[in-house]
């Protein structure tokens, strides 16, 4: 019993620090891409390190299915979004290029 | 401890709301007024009232932001139409006096100062009233329904969910007033991205399986017709920005029919309970379950088909015209 | 010190920088924003207080009265935005001028 706990102290403790860490990316970083590298790398992975945490301290199979279908729902949309972000980014910085050359 | 969390909440929450209120730029305004609406919905949670959390990450925070979000494209990425009114705004700008602004902003400090003074003397001091909650609890099993909020939005309080679907359907036509109905325009073709095209079609059957998933546990829990409402609105918007507005797809009588079919069963609903000899809104407690299932689906297909149309029309709002204006230049 | 006077004192606040809001910002979208925090201001004092009253749970009234408050307040702050939208097209002007 004391392990299960010790480990989801743990699990939670690793996830808050890729949060700290990706908003810290986020708030440092120079420019979009390298911030959206950060946001969704870091923070993705932190939040798979407290669904894990949460799922061990909850222990029902559904609610362990609920919350990894969380993570894997909110992987999903944060990809897709960075990429379009990313895409969005890419064609106005090529829009701008194309401008100053001609 | 856990007050300490409330405190850390709270204190969040009033710095969000100041920086989202002064930040320089209005795109950090947008994204502060998301992270605004997330802690005010921690605060719910904490208030346990996690039905007002769902609502208010999903409608009040999500898309209430998605309209700001599309605002921004008109306000901050489109150059400005006439540079002359700039020009005349920057002109009496400079001609005014600094020091003509300094006894008006005292005073509106004054005042506000005053305001925040009586205001948190008087909630502080709001009298102890009991509240409706043993009343609640005694009518709960007359409802049809086993979580107390769904009874009271669906059968106690019917009245104020039927006008709210009024109120939906009002804004809705008011936004047709004043941009024009646009919601059955095909958009401009976009570039059709495998990977946004992909993920679309994965989301959409997920979303609706999850929009109903929420209807039905209204029942006996956090969740209903407003939660689920915006769940399947938010699939509308997804096909939309994909390209594939919902409503230019759909025959008019059925876009037309999903708009109203909520507030008008209500209509018909208590029609006929008046005309049985209850009173309005007033359901034989044998059917109560059935009939605001009933009554749930229906308001749930009518908000969402609103929301979406209310996106719909606003994204839709300004294009043509800064097309045709591009095109005349 | 309860957890409801904590979120109830907070409403206070939270009214009064909303307020402030409407009067100092200038832009549209910004006035908009400061009206939906007042609201928020509004509802926090409803929902503080449900929980105050909480028997075996805690007072459904003013829950389901924020959940509707909520829905028309989103309503009408689109509205709003429609209107804000078309002013800024018909004229290009992004916040209210005395100067006409």
């Amino acid at each position: 019993m004391m392990i299960k706990e010790v480990i989801t102290v743990i699990l939670l403790v690793v996830g808050c620090f890729f949060f700290l860490a990706g908003t810290l990316g986020v708030l440092r970083f120079p420019d979009l891409f390298s911030r959206l590298h950060a946001l969704t790398k870091a923070d993705n992975l932190g939040l798979g390190f407290i669904a894990a945490g949460m799922a061990l301290h909850i222990g029902s199979p559904w609610a362990v299915l609920k919350i990894f279908s969380i993570w894997f729902f909110t992987l999903l949309a944060s990809s897709t979004s960075c990429y379009l972000i990313a895409r969005f980014q890419k064609e106005k910085d090529q829009a701008r290029n194309r401008k100053e050359e001609g | 401890m856990s007050i300490m969390i409330d405190i850390i909440l709270a204190v969040l929450a009033i710095y969000l709301a100041l920086q989202c209120l002064f930040a320089p730029r209005l795109t950090q305004t947008v994204f502060l007024f998301f992270a605004f609406g997330l802690a005010l919905a921690l605060a719910w949670v904490r208030l346990g009232a996690v039905d007002v959390a769902i609502t208010e990450a999903a409608i009040a925070s999500g898309f209430l932001g998605v309209l700001f979000l599309d605002a921004l494209r008109d306000f901050s990425l489109a150059p400005p139409l006439k540079w002359d009114n700039l020009e005349v705004v920057h002109s009496s700008l400079a001609t005014k006096n600094p020091k003509s602004l300094f006894l008006p902003r005292l005073a509106l400090m004054l005042g506000l100062g005053l305001f925040l003074l009586i205001a948190l003397e008087a909630v502080w001091k709001i009298p102890e009233g009991g509240g409706l909650t043993a009343a609640a609890e005694a009518l709960l099993p007359e409802s049809g329904v086993e979580h107390p909020v769904t009874a009271v939005l669906l059968n106690f309080r019917a009245y104020d969910t039927w006008l709210e679907l009024g109120v939906i359907l009002l804004g809705l036509l008011a936004t047709f007033a004043v941009g024009g109905i646009k919601i059955y325009r095909k958009p401009p073709v976009v570039a059709d991205d495998i990977l946004l095209r992909q993920v679309i079609l994965f989301f959409t059957p997920v979303l609706f399986l999850f929009g109903a998933f929420l209807l039905y546990f209204g029942k006996s829990g956090p969740g209903g017709a407003f939660q689920a409402a915006v769940l399947w609105g938010a699939i509308g918007i997804l096909l939309h920005l994909g390209g594939r507005p919902v409503f230019s797809m759909i025959p008019r009588w059925l876009g037309q029919l999903s708009l109203t079919v909520g507030l008008g069963f209500f209509l018909i609903l208590g029609f006929f309970l008046l005309a049985g000899g209850a009173t309005l809104f007033e359901y034989p407690p044998a059917y109560a379950g059935v009939l605001i299932l009933i009554i749930e689906t229906l308001a749930a297909i009518s908000i969402a088909a609103a929301l979406t149309a209310i996106f719909a029309n606003l994204n839709q709002m300004n294009k043509e015209e800064s097309n045709q204006i591009e095109s005349t230049n | 010190m309860e957890t409801y006077q904590i979120y109830s004192l907070t409403s206070a606040v939270l009214f009064v920088i909303g307020m402030g809001g409407v009067f100092v910002s200038r832009h549209f979208i910004k006035k908009i924003i400061a009206t939906i925090i007042m609201g928020g201001g509004v509802f926090l004092v409803f929902v503080s207080l449900a929980e105050r009253d909480a028997l075996t749970f805690a007072d459904p009234v003013p829950h389901a009265l924020v959940i509707t408050g909520i829905v028309v307040a989103v309503a009408s702050a689109a509205f709003a935005l429609a209107l804000a939208r078309r002013i800024y097209q018909l004229t290009g002007e992004e916040s209210f001028t005395n100067d006409k």
